[in-house]
């Protein structure tokens, strides 16, 4: 998976080495892509992300999930 | 070693002579070129410029006027950098050499192999993805091809040119376009989506160095404005690949498309392209690692630079002598 490889810099942007692609990104992006990179999965990411911010869960997961179909058309997920 | 080098234009639609130049400074160097209108020739990097004889005029009269430059100058090497102009060097690279003058190119093999109507069948051998591509002489051919690969289809140039036709008036101008200017056969291919990258590299039987990079921004005939170097292992085995099947000697180009594990190669040019200044600012310095090949020095392999390294292109301006031009028109030399 290309999101393995991105590296996020100091002005939120996210760049895949191997491709010379950038993305301009936030925290919560951010955040999310960094729990994807530690190998924790959809569900796992909105659990924490819910807990951390004191959302309802099923809040986080629509947004968690709009996230994840944006990577898969970027095709950074599978 | 004083080395002549040829392309010279250094317009929005540069050559590679001006950043092979720029890779040499340090050596003693002779321009070549075909119009007193290029900016390189008035941008300092040459001792003397020298007017040559189109390719298209054949190769006695270009060895008469090497002869006479070698003459005059004493050149010991040259690199040309020019599509049009290098099968005459790859033919009569082993002539060059009995005349005292070094050259670092493919065999006439390899450059015939790597041709764009040829790719398809060269593609399998290196177990690459290369889109559908159909060779077209005449209207008709242009017809039946977009028929069968359907719109959008890339119009390309044998050697120069490419446009991308959406419907069949567009590929019909496009036709007409191309072969008016550069002949024919033309290439109908198919479009691939995805991420462009490119490759420089230079090789002697084994890849010595190389840069891979991503376009950022394109001039509108597809010439690289600005792009960042990247990081990419397919890439990298690709051209290794490359140089491992054909043995390879000299500088080349590979342009791809990554479309997500699929990688397609798009084309191979036989020479450095006119972003290769962006690897001499990496620390990979192709041209030098040519030379020293000519001196008989030994090469280290330049494998690793840095990634995320932005390459700019800009535009500046020089004032010169007007009769500067007008000897270099009259005189073919300066």
């Amino acid at each position: 998976m290309l999101i393995n490889e991105m590296i996020i810099d100091e002005n939120g942007v996210a760049f895949i080495p191997s491709l010379g692609i950038s993305f301009q990104i936030n925290e919560t992006a951010k955040e999310i892509i960094e729990l994807l990179k530690e190998g924790k999965t959809k569900e796992e990411i909105v659990k924490i992300l819910s807990e951390k911010y004191e959302r309802d869960w099923r809040e986080v997961y629509i947004d968690v999930e709009d996230f994840f179909i944006k990577l898969k058309v970027y095709g950074l997920i599978q | 070693m004083k080395i002549a080098i040829s392309g010279l234009n250094n317009t929005d639609n540069p050559a590679p002579g001006i950043p092979v130049a720029k890779s040499l400074k340090g050596h003693n160097l002779i321009g070549l070129s075909y119009d007193p209108n290029e900016p390189g020739i008035y941008q300092g990097f040459f001792e003397k410029i020298y007017l040559m004889p189109f390719p298209s005029v054949g190769w006695e009269d270009t060895k008469e006027r090497i002869l006479e430059i070698k003459r005059k100058s004493n050149i010991e090497a040259i690199i040309p950098n020019l599509d049009a102009e290098l099968p005459m060097y790859i033919k009569n690279q082993n002539l060059l050499k009995d005349i005292g003058i070094k050259t670092f190119l493919p065999s006439l093999e390899n450059f015939e192999m790597r041709e764009k109507r040829k790719l398809s069948e060269f593609s399998k051998k290196l177990g690459v993805k290369h889109p559908k591509t159909i060779e077209v002489i005449s209207l008709d051919d242009l017809i039946k091809a977009v028929k069968e690969i359907g719109f959008p289809v890339m119009v390309k140039g044998n050697y120069y040119k490419a446009y991308i036709a959406y419907n069949l008036d567009e590929a019909v101008e496009y036709f007409y376009k191309i072969s008016n200017e550069w002949g024919f056969p033309l290439l109908i291919q198919e479009v691939i989506s995805g991420v462009e990258i490119n490759y420089v590299g230079f090789a002697d039987g084994e890849l010595l160095g190389g840069v891979g990079i991503k376009k950022l921004t394109t001039t509108e005939l597809g010439k690289v404005w600005s792009a960042i170097s990247i990081d990419n292992k397919e890439l990298l085995n690709l051209a290794k690949k490359f140089v491992e099947i054909t043995g390879w000697r000299g500088a080349f180009e590979l342009e791809a498309i990554v479309n997500g594990n699929e990688i397609y190669l798009i084309e191979i040019n036989p020479r450095f392209p006119a972003w290769v200044y962006f690897a001499t600012a990496l620390g990979i310095n192709l041209p030098e690692m040519m030379v020293d090949l000519m001196e008989g020095k030994k090469v280290e392999k330049k494998l690793n630079y840095p990634f995320e390294k932005m390459y700019i292109r800009y535009v500046e301006e020089t004032v010169t002598d007007f009769s500067q031009f007008t000897t270099l028109l009259t005189k073919k030399e300066l």
